[in-house]
């Protein structure tokens, strides 16, 4: 079978499994073994299947594509020699954007399996995007939810049988009792699960968007687990609101894609019967012709200029886009394409204005926490601008990069404070989003996205790890915990081999934990990046500082839980080691958040493999921007050179290791007092303890006023709208008042007058009638000689004659 | 006998039957014979002859599934009418008996006729007047199908007479608290709307002259029946042309072609200083947003909504605002293209004032069916945003596929909100049912009490939200992709609404699903779903999801009508933009429909 | 009433001219005026209802004396335009009809005579209006 084929059905396979999953207990659930107690063997069954076909495709690709040993990259560290890989390197890259280069085979595969909308030139399609990149997530994103499934079967068996929730107060004065929901877990998992991989596996924007929705709203059901919950469920609805604020950016990005190219797709997509493939947006953006340079697309660029092309005969139009070009049209659009996109990153990654919904998601089961919201949905924010890279425009990358910065000390700073053993572990988790998102910022794809994988490992083994000792404490606070290590050796060694990794502890220049590897590629990136832009040196510092920060918080966690003596003895008695089903997790877990970032002798390693997928036209660096000056991006591979790499690595060792100092001073040995600290320094305390009063902002800023305005709506459709309507009803019956009035008195009192009058007459009259009959008899005389007397004068003559 | 009149056309029989079986039965129902006590019969009768319409209606729209094809069925990809049915009835006026279905319209009457089923099953709590009731709803059900499927306009204009008496009665008689006044409200603004509606009917009928199409115009609009033979056919053109006087016409395929001719006659008269074209585009675009409805005209529905029974704000909801979207893509935009084109701001900022505006109001309702209407105006804001979108000009290169999109999006928005609204408002009836209350504040916890009910209740709220895999999404994806196109600022109010409307229902979702235990009075009644409301609900919530994930099943059909339309009117910008002043009008080619 | 009694000088003039002459229609239009004249002074004074009866008798006889006299050659003379015997025969009517009213007559007399114990015609008013 052809690679190009047999890749989209495997991944297909591997997309659809956990669907199928989902309809199954959706369907059946409740009567799967005793209280729905398989479901997790079925929802587990399909996740190793997806993992499984995952690796299978995995082989399928390094068969066809084997890693290059000399490939510059992150894992390089040691060699030095990147330079002569380089031009091989590129010439693949130009094969890759052309599709079919006879060398190297395609490097990406795409294609689609059916149209949801085609009208005209446009398309809206499900399709695959298959790179590097695509496998890689693929086998990471099945291997952890593999992982979780297996630690959540045991984590949630308290939901086999009928749960009392002390969290919730009824009105009666009782906790509420109900029945464990233990299959409609699972469900949500794999529902999640298919979301994601949909997400990684999507062919275009649109779909992308699509799945980015149906993450959201399965983070919406897992994070409202215990939806009876206030808290739980009001967490719930503000992760999917404050998610659609950027999603509602990522949809004017999609519209300005959309409106002026009319594709949504990276690809080129073949349209068949010898005639060109229709461009991708990775082609538009960065044609091969222009060496894969980012320039603004004709599409856009005729857009911005519809003035003048309304003024140019057709004909002579296309010779005029290359000066319109010239003159900066269409740039405006294309960084507002690229923020637009963006925005919905930030909403997803919990980046910086919009991270607040992150620490309020940990209302959910820890398992959901670890697979959700941090190795893999909150990633692929990340994973997104990864994909999307090649269109984003200096500028933009520039916006990503501060925007991280921001969200890493941000984070970092709360996370310093919080006592919520989740909570510290949210933050960082942002705060190395934020990592992240600097890294591809300033020009290190390779080394943001290496990040995210070996993140996904720690950081999935921290929180499985707090999942335990929640499990054995049932509570979160960290001032009740201490000495744990002694009862839970496991859980305690498994989470200092992730606080170990996230911290980027190793040996500097010999071996390190996977941490090590990526948090000292994107330090060396940002070096590389602060010495060619000096205007933008903070960035560089927001990393140090960061990796300060991060050291010294993760082992006050580690400290505060597992060292010293027990604070709380109640709950320290009740304290145990997690059942195998969990721990079994965490140790394999641990293994891989070791390993993950090692290059094999061969030259097989995760930076490598990353390389292949590297987007055409990124490797060599970039300069240019409009709105901010003129940006340098030195090229990634620049980043290990002597200088700057010995720098970095010293750099991220030194700060680590402070931090880590600071903290068992503190926490371990408490030669310092964090009470005497946080009362010298009570308002900043107070400041990051509030959690920078971000809630409280947005409460202010956004939540009053729009229900402010939607009572007004509402009031103007009462009180205005329905006033004037109702009062043309009262003027129209008023009309009609006075209508009936003059119909009253006037008409029909004239006709009842004449009545009246008549009858009256008649009342007169009938005096006459006296019923004497001599009186008749006069009255007939009368009558006569009166007639008789008229009639002669009236008529003379007939007397006469 | 002229053939084109003869009782053998082959759609005749199909079609009358989809419009007046249901008045035919009842008036069945309505005779003495029928005594009232029998209020079982008269609600299985009335079930059973909306399921007949639907069966019939499917097996216009889907001959595949009843073996082979016929004449009247419908033929997939066609773009034009199809199931064509012409006889004379007033030929003083020239109004013809002239049915006919498209692809826009079939599966608005395919919605129709589902809805309406389920509505009748939805009627089973309706114990007061029954007989009544069924008599006016099924009267109303033919009210609705025959303006979706009349080609003449005096026709479309009974029919939609027809629909809002039944209507009155129905929200007056059977309604809530507020009745009467929710009833009058309902009738006043919609009376208004067909009375300039009419004005403008007749209007365009006495500026109308078929005399000025050419023969391949009079047989594509159906004027002269292309079933005659050659020589009959050329006779009934001689006829037309030769006449002295202007030959008048209700055509409205005919009233397309004239309103398109460069020589339009409705572009050359003037009134009070606008042209006859804007004039009748106005009053016809304030009769059908009244019944959308657009804010600010929107103030009935609520009202309507929330007072009438479960089914018929179903329906309400369902097919009656359809029809001003309906008369907005079929009447409007192609006999008055002049206006249109002119107009194009004030169809999407109104669509996009109501989707902002209904999305806020709905965030601050605490009545659950208000929220629900007030949805409804702002989903229905989509429509008029995408059926307004004339982007054809921009940088004069008259790429029409941004607006055809939007026009599709528009109708698949209009059906899938069909699909959702409906099921909304039966989710909220069945609560309603049970408790007798609607306060959102006194709910919660429904999930656990009711847990069938709450998961399809979330799954037609998700739908309604917009949730990709539900039908919601397509169009309002579709629509807000398109408007970008036409208006950036637009497009951003329009995006942004997406937050609001996560917002309201959300919040609406945790209010009365989520939450440890009822907060309301009645919590002894909510028992679980019986198996006639699950059987109405699932219907609703796999359509939901089938259209959200294949929307193509109904592109298949709205497509090729909606493109071909757009791309005529495409075409006509372009004649009318790029018609030199020194190039005499009349040389221009009028464009024959293929 | 002067007008009255002027037009019985206008009627009583000739009489009294002609007294010389033959007996004409005049004369007996006289006599029928007076006749009738008495009757209806009967009618209007008499509180008898047998009286009235009478002054109706009297006015029917004085138009009687009016037919006979306008129907008879002898009195017109020849050559004038003459009713031939229509006269008498309407005169035999009303003698007729006055047998025929005068029966009526007194039977609602006696009935009311018997109901009421009088004859008196003013007391009769119970049909007034």
């Amino acid at each position: 079978m052809d690679i190009a084929a047999q890749l989209p059905l495997l991944l297909g396979l591997a997309w659809l499994a956990p669907l199928v999953s989902f309809v199954a207990i959706l369907f059946f659930g409740p009567r799967m073994g005793p209280h729905g107690r398989n479901a997790a063997w079925v929802a587990t069954a399909a996740i190793v299947t997806s993992l499984v076909l995952s690796l299978f495709a995995a082989g399928t690709w390094l068969g066809a594509h084997p890693v290059q040993a000399a490939h510059h990259g992150a894992g390089g560290h040691g060699d030095g020699d990147h330079g002569e890989s380089h031009a091989a390197d590129a010439a693949g890259h130009a094969g890759h954007a052309s599709g079919h280069d006879e060398a190297h085979g395609p490097l990406a595969y795409a294609g689609d399996w059916y149209a949801l909308y085609e009208g005209g030139a446009l398309r809206l399609t499900i399709g695959w995007y298959i790179d590097a990149l695509t496998v890689l997530m693929f086998v990471v994103v099945t291997f952890i939810a593999t992982c979780i499934h297996v630690y959540a079967s045991g984590y949630m068996h308290d939901e086999l049988h009928d749960v009392t929730d002390h969290e919730v107060h009824l009105s009666g004065g009782g906790h509420l009792h109900r029945p464990g929901r233990f299959p409609r877990f699972f469900q949500a998992l794999s529902l999640f699960c298919f979301s994601m991989l949909g997400i990684v596996i999507a062919g275009n924007l649109a779909m992308v968007f699509i799945f980015w929705e149906l993450v959201g709203i399965c983070s919406w059901f897992l994070i409202g687990f215990y939806y009876e919950r206030k808290s739980a469920s009001t967490a719930a609805n503000k992760a999917f609101i404050v998610n659609r604020v950027g999603d509602f950016g990522m949809l004017i990005g999609l519209m300005a894609l959309w409106g002026a190219l009319g594709t949504l797709h990276f690809a080129d997509s073949p349209v068949g019967g010898g005639e060109p493939a229709r461009p991708g947006l990775f082609s538009l953006v960065r044609p091969a012709a222009g060496g894969h340079a980012i320039q603004v697309p004709d599409g856009m660029v005729k857009f911005a200029a519809a003035a003048e092309v309304a003024k140019t005969p057709a004909a002579e139009v296309a010779g005029k886009i290359d000066g319109w070009r010239g003159m900066g049209l269409g740039r405006w659009l294309l960084f507002t394409a690229g923020v637009g996109i963006f925005c919905g990153c930030v909403g997803k990654s919990a980046q910086f204005p919009l991270f607040v919904w992150l620490p309020d998601a940990m209302e959910g089961p820890t398992p959901v926490s670890a697979l959700v919201h941090s190795a893999t949905m909150v990633a692929a924010g990340v994973y997104l601008v990864g994909r999307f890279y090649p269109v984003l425009t200096p500028d933009v990358l520039l916006v990503i990069a501060y925007v991280g910065a921001i969200t890493l000390f941000i984070a970092a700073t709360i996370a310093l404070v919080a006592n919520d053993i989740k909570r510290v572990l949210a933050y960082s988790t942002v705060s190395q989003l934020g990592y992240m998102m600097l890294a591809l910022g300033v020009g290190g794809w390779s080394a943001g996205l290496f990040h995210l994988v070996t993140h996904a490992f720690f950081k999935s083994l921290l929180f499985l790890c707090s999942g335990s000792v929640i499990h054995a404490c049932h509570t979160n606070d960290m001032r009740k915990m201490g000495g744990l290590a002694r009862v839970m050796p496991w859980t305690a060694g498994t989470m200092l081999v992730g606080c170990l990794a996230i911290i980027g502890a190793g040996i500097p220049f010999v071996i390190g934990l996977s941490g090590y590897y990526s948090k000292d590629a994107i330090l060396a990136q940002a070096l590389s990046f602060a010495q060619a832009n000096p205007a933008h040196s903070i960035l560089y510092l927001a990393v140090a500082g960061g990796a300060f920060l991060t050291a010294f918080y993760m082992f006050r966690l580690w400290f505060m839980t597992f060292a010293g003596e027990p604070r709380d003895h109640h709950v320290a008695d009740h304290a145990h080691e997690s059942p195998a089903v969990m721990v079994a997790p965490l140790v394999v877990l641990s293994v891989l958040a070791v390993v993950a970032g090692w290059t094999l002798p061969g030259g097989f390693g995760l930076a490598n493999l990353l390389e292949q997928a590297r987007p055409a036209g990124t490797a060599e660096g970039m300069t240019g921007g409009f709105a901010f000056g003129t940006l340098v991006f030195p090229a990634e591979h620049l980043s290990h050179e002597g200088a700057i790499h010995v720098t970095a690595t010293l750099t991220a060792f030194a700060t680590a290791l402070a931090g880590v100092v600071l903290a068992a001073l503190m926490y371990l040995v408490r030669i310092i007092s964090p009470a005497v600290v946080a009362t010298i320094l009570r308002p900043a305390y107070a400041f990051l303890a509030g959690r920078w009063y971000f809630d409280e902002l947005y409460h202010a800023l956004f939540v009053v006023p729009v229900l402010g305005i939607a009572k007004l709506a509402s009031g103007t459709d009462r009180g205005v709208i329905d006033r004037i309507i109702d009062g043309l009803a009262w003027t129209a019956r008023q009309l009609a008042g006075i209508d009936a009035w003059i119909d009253r008195t006037l008409v029909d009192g004239l006709v009842n007058a004449t009545a009246t009058a008549t009858w009256n007459a008649g009342l007169e009259l009938k005096k006459l009638q006296t019923g004497h009959l001599r009186q008749y008899v006069m009255f007939i005389v009368v009558g006569t000689v009166a007639l008789f007397v008229l009639a002669s004068l009236l008529f003379r003559t007939s007397i006469a004659g | 006998m002229d053939p084109a009149a003869s009782l053998t056309q082959p759609a005749l029989w199909p079609l009358t039957a989809i419009v007046f079986l249901p008045a035919l039965v009842a008036a069945f129902l309505s005779l003495p014979i029928v005594p009232k006590a029998r209020e079982e019969f008269i609600r299985w009768t009335t079930l059973l002859t909306t399921a007949v319409v639907f069966v019939l209606s499917l097996w216009m729209a889907w001959p595949q599934l009843f073996g082979a094809a016929g004449p009247a069925q419908f033929k997939l990809g066609e773009p034009g009418m199809q199931a064509v049915v012409k006889l004379p009835w007033i030929k003083a006026f020239g109004i013809e008996y002239l049915l006919g279905v498209d692809g826009i319209s079939l599966p608005l009457v395919v919605l129709t006729t589902f809805l309406s089923m389920l509505a009748a099953a939805a009627s089973w709590p309706i114990t007061k007047h029954v007989k009544a009731y069924h008599v006016l709803f099924l009267l109303l059900v033919t009210g609705m199908l025959g303006v979706f499927v009349s080609l003449d306009f005096f026709l479309f204009y009974v029919f939609w007479e027809v629909m809002l008496l039944p209507m009155y009665f129905l929200i007056g008689i059977w309604g809530g608290p507020r009745r009467e006044y929710a009833a009058i409200k309902f009738f006043l603004y919609t009376l208004l709307g067909s009375v300039l509606m009419l004005l403008a009917i007749l209007m365009l009928y006495f500026t109308s002259d078929l005399r000025q199409l050419a023969p391949e115009q009079l047989l594509a609009s159906h004027v002269v029946s292309p079933a005659l033979d050659a020589a009959a056919q050329a006779d009934a053109v001689k006829a037309i042309t030769a006449a002295q006087a202007p030959v008048h016409t209700f055509n409205l395929l005919a009233l397309a072609q004239i309103g398109q001719l460069p020589n339009s006659p409705f572009a050359a008269v003037q009134l009070w200083g606008m042209t006859l074209e804007k004039w009748a585009f106005l009053l016809l675009l304030i009769g059908f947003v009244i019944k959308v409805p657009v804010v600010p005209v929107h103030t009935w529905l609520p009202d309507a909504h929330v007072e009438a029974p479960t089914p018929i704000s179903m329906i309400l909801a369902g097919v009656l605002l359809k029809l001003g979207g309906y008369g907005i893509l079929r009447i409007c935009y192609p006999i008055c293209p002049g206006a249109g084109l002119d107009f194009a701001w004030l169809v999407c900022g109104l669509g996009v004032v109501s989707m902002v505006y209904g999305a806020f109001a709905a965030l601050a309702q605490k009545d659950f069916k208000r929220m629900v209407a007030y949805s409804s105006v702002s989903h229905m804001g989509y429509v008029m945003l995408g059926l307004g979108v004339w982007s054809a000009v921009a940088g004069h290169e008259y790429r029409w596929d941004a607006w055809a999109q939007g026009v599709n999006g528009a109708m698949f928005q209009m059906l899938a909100h069909g699909i959702s609204s409906a099921g909304m408002f039966f989710m909220v009836g069945v609560l309603y049912d049970r408790v007798h209350h609607r306060n959102l504040e006194e709910f919660g916890g429904i999930f656990n009490r009711m847990p069938v009910y709450s998961g399809l209740a979330i799954a037609v709220f998700f739908a309604g939200l917009g949730l990709p895999g539900l039908c919601g999404f397509i169009g309002e994806v579709l629509v807000t992709l398109s408007s970008w196109n036409y208006s950036r600022v637009l497009a951003v109010i329009s995006a942004f609404t997406v937050i609001l409307t996560a917002a309201y229902i959300l919040w609406a979702i945790q209010r009365v699903y989520l939450g440890a235990e009822y907060k309301g009075p009645h919590g002894d009644h909510l028992t679980p779903i019986t198996p006639r409301e699950l059987a109405i609900a699932t219907p609703l919530v796999f359509f939901a999801i089938l259209f959200g994930v294949a929307p193509q099943i109904l592109f298949n059909y709205v497509t090729p009508s909606v493109n071909r339309q757009v791309e005529t009117l495409a075409d006509w910008t372009r004649r009318v933009h790029d018609a030199a002043p020194a190039q005499p009008v009349a040389a221009a080619a009028p464009r024959i429909a293929p | 009433m002067s007008g009255m009694l002027g037009s019985t000088a206008a009627i009583v003039g000739p009489m009294f001219a002609a007294t010389t002459a033959d007996v004409s229609v005049t004369h007996y239009l006289v006599v029928g005026a007076i006749l009738f004249t008495a009757g209806i002074v009967c009618m209007a004074v008499k509180r008898n209802a047998l009286g009235v009866l009478m002054g109706i008798e009297l006015v029917l006889n004085g138009a009687n004396v009016n037919f006979v006299a306008f129907a008879s050659p002898y009195l017109r003379g020849q050559g004038a335009p003459a009713l031939g015997l229509d006269g008498q025969v309407i005169a035999l009517f009303v003698i007729l009809l006055a047998a025929a009213e005068a029966a009526v007559a007194l039977a609602i007399t006696l009935n009311f005579y018997n109901n009421h114990s009088t004859v008196d015609v003013d007391r009769a008013d119970d049909l007034k209006g």
